[in-house]
């Protein structure tokens, strides 16, 4: 068995026996520990809140050693994810890739992350984008210039996730 | 659906084709003549022929893969467009001889290269599953077979039809079939170390080291295989474009492989050599669990303290300095920083004195126990804590009672000493000589005169070393005289107490402008006198060592500094410090 596959047990185990607050994660069938679903709630007290947002975690064969990928599966409208979904985070790449040309290597991926911490960095991300990284400059305009704009957005982003009517 | 409609609709016109050309010619031979003759029916000809071959695409990765996973067919997709791009980009570099039999070829290139990259994608999967089947083996060995003997083939029909027909485009496939060959051994040496990796029950801790070197080594064939191809290419063709891309993602990978592995090398060199194994009880007092893989750590010699005091499995941290060479949690850099940290498996250098500064970053424990064990020491380390210095002086000072009103302790810190030679770390054992230099032989004398260039050298230093200890020893004696001395001193010190301190400031002076007092000036010419190093170290060994012992500062005897300024070899006991003290005295007296 490799040492990937035990280390994503692992975590699995922990995710299961320590659920952290505000997200829920395992893999998507038990044949394939290397691709994991995940849904985080919207942060409190900011405009996700409330949401419940699914996404998928791809996990490379050298796990720990090489960061997973993380991908909305749901609509998402933020500064730092990519129409598609992708997630854009330093902590999601590993040192020596700077997709964006800003990121210190103190905040990469290091073996030391894990799923939850890294399912709870996109919860703070949420609730606090990162203006500098443009994955989504669309997003990324609305949110400095026309903030209200972004609320009504998010709004529906999360109504839509929770499967209730669009006021 | 729609590729079933699709195959059962060129089955339809190829049939109906043929049937009409049977229906109008009657007979086979006519029949094919007609429709070879027209354009529309070899259309349709062409059109049957691609859509078989993508039936028999499916047909054998039925066989050898069953369904295919998303991100295979993803992968597959995405690559295949380079490929085709690629091709036509070759086919406009063979234009001349552009013939059926030529796209066909190309095709089939194409059709074989998508087998070699599902293979690698599909061997890399075995790492990531959890049960591998019978079947999975017995597919991807006779897959890889398949294709190995394919390539060889393709490989020798290229050889002979360039070696008996001369170059053409044969040339092309041979070298992409060799290429694919190098991808065939490389899926196979991959799924071979895998394959043991699942026999074992344990993680296989050289597995990756294994994996390195073998893209090292696949990547390092495919360079050399495009460099040759691009070479022949140029002088017999033109510059084959379509070969650009892959030769830069075969270099770009080589370059890494090879970075990776001299990184990783040094780097496990260094957790091997120098971090020390961390023992039960440091893995006691912190959580035991490696970070890298989540599982326990036991204390027999498997898990490896790094300088920064985080403690990880020998096997985790190794892979992991494949990739990175930082400690994981901190992200020190490991190849940076080891050599300056002091860890009990490097081993521990004995050294001559203590006070010898052992690196730039001082711990300032040490410059205190150098300050305290010899203040003067401490004024010519030029220590960066000019206030640790100051303060170890003045403490020095109050634990003699009797030297703090002496001048002679304030000397050292304003005689402009010249810069310390550091020492380098002990000198080397020196050779013993024998017992009986009698019974040496000519012979032997002579060899160990030696006249090379090295002997000389080595004499030289030797004579260095020997040189900077005695100064040290020197300093020390210097020390000791002033301590002794200071008793002295404090009869005309007590006399002339405040005298002296306004002596003291003005004897600063100069050092800065010689000229500013004419009564100064034999001060002046002491310090210039004696501002080669080589010069003070000559005149106080001699000083030193004429004689017997432990000198006497006599501190009225003006004439005697005096003349020890113009004659090196004077037996005048003092030193410089306390020389210019003796120009104090006088000038008090």
């Amino acid at each position: 068995m490799s040492s990937a596959l035990r280390r994503l047990m692992a975590e699995y185990k922990q995710l299961t026996l320590n659920p952290p607050e505000g997200l829920i994660a395992g893999p998507v069938d038990e044949e394939n520990f290397f691709e994991w679903e995940a849904l985080i709630t919207g942060p409190e007290e900011t405009c996700f809140e409330g949401g419940v947002f699914p996404a998928r975690l791809t996990f490379p064969p050298d796990y720990p050693l090489s960061p997973p990928k993380m991908q909305f599966t749901c609509e998402m409208f933020h500064p730092n994810v990519y129409p598609d979904g992708r997630v854009c985070i330093s902590i999601l790449h590993a040192p020596g890739d700077d997709p964006m040309g800003y990121e210190s290597s103190a905040e990469r991926w290091s073996p030391v992350q894990s799923v939850e911490k890294v399912l709870l960095s996109v919860i703070s991300m949420l609730a606090e984008p990162n203006e500098e990284s443009g994955a989504n400059v669309d997003a990324a305009k609305m949110w400095r210039e026309d903030r209200k704009q972004f609320y009504a957005i998010a709004d529906r982003l999360v109504r839509k996730s929770l499967n209730l009517p669009l006021n | 659906m729609r590729s079933t409609l699709i195959t059962l609709g060129s089955v339809l016109l190829t049939a109906s084709v043929i049937g009409n050309a049977y229906y109008q010619k009657k007979q086979f031979y006519p029949s094919v003549v007609y429709i070879t003759k027209s354009n529309s029916s070899m259309a349709v000809i062409y059109l049957q022929a691609f859509v078989l071959v993508l039936l028999m695409g499916k047909l054998m990765r039925k066989v050898f893969f069953g369904q295919l996973r998303a991100a295979e067919m993803e992968h597959l997709i995405e690559r295949s467009w380079y490929a085709v791009t690629e091709t036509c980009l070759a086919f406009t570099v063979f234009r001349d001889d552009l013939s059926p039999k030529f796209v066909a070829l190309f095709t089939l290139l194409l059709f074989l290269k998508c087998f070699h990259w599902l293979a690698e994608d599909r061997v890399d999967y075995m790492e990531r599953s959890p049960n591998i089947s019978l079947l999975f083996h017995v597919r991807v060995f006779s897959l890889l077979t398949l294709l190995g003997s394919l390539d060889i083939l393709f490989v020798n029909l290229a050889y002979h039809t360039t070696l008996t027909k001369g170059a053409s485009v044969q040339l092309v496939f041979g070298f992409e079939y060799a290429i694919l060959l190098t991808i065939v051994i490389n899926i196979f040496l991959k799924y071979a170390l895998h394959f043991f990796d699942l026999q074992r029950d344990n993680p296989w801790e050289n597995k990756a080291v294994y994996l390195l070197y073998t893209e090292l080594l696949m990547g390092f064939m495919k360079v050399v295989l495009y460099l040759t191809f691009i070479t022949i290419m140029m002088k017999i063709h033109t510059f084959p474009l379509f070969a650009i891309r892959p030769m830069y993602l075969s270099m770009r990978a080589f370059k890494k492989a090879l970075n990776d592995v001299i990184m990783s090398r040094r780097a496990i060199r260094n957790m091997n050599t120098l971090y020390p194994n961390a023992t039960p009880e440091e893995l006691a007092s912190v959580d035991n669990v490696c970070i890298i893989c989540r599982e326990e750590m036991t204390g027999n010699g498997s898990a490896k303290k790094l300088p920064c005091n985080h403690i990880f499995h020998i096997s985790c941290l190794r892979s992991w300095f494949q990739r990175q060479q930082t400690c994981p949690t901190c992200r020190m850099d490991v190849l940076r920083a080891p050599a300056a940290t002091p860890t009990p498996a490097a081993t521990p250098q004995p050294q001559p004195q203590p006070q010898q500064p052992q690196n730039q970053q001082m711990p300032q424990a040490q410059v205190l126990f150098a300050a305290q064990f010899n203040p003067m020491m401490a004024n010519f380390l030029n220590f960066p804590s000019q206030n640790a210095t100051t303060s170890q002086t003045a403490s020095f000072s109050q634990n003699q009672p009797s030297a703090s009103t002496s001048p002679s302790n304030f000397s050292p810190p304003l005689f402009t000493f010249p810069p310390f030679m550091p020492f380098i770390g002990p000198p080397p054992p020196m050779p013993t000589p024998p017992s009986n230099l009698n019974q040496l032989s000519l012979e032997e004398l002579r060899r160990m005169e030696g006249s090379e260039r090295e002997a000389v050298e080595a004499r030289i230093r030797c004579l260095q070393n020997i040189k900077t200890l005695l100064d040290a020893a020197v300093m020390q004696l210097q020390q000791y005289n002033t301590v002794v001395n200071s008793g002295n001193l404090i009869s005309a010190s007590s006399r002339n107490n405040t005298a002296e301190q306004q002596e003291q400031q003005r004897r600063s002076a100069p050092q800065t402008d010689p000229t500013s007092s004419s009564s100064l000036s034999d001060t002046t010419i002491n310090t210039n006198a004696s501002s080669s190093p080589s010069d003070i170290i000559r005149q106080r060994r001699l000083q030193r060592f004429s004689q017997t012992q432990v000198p006497v500062i006599d501190a009225k005897s003006n004439t005697v500094v005096e003349s020890a300024s113009q004659n090196d070899l004077n037996s005048d006991s003092r030193t410089n410090e306390s020389k210019s003290e003796g120009e104090n005295s006088k000038k008090t007296n």
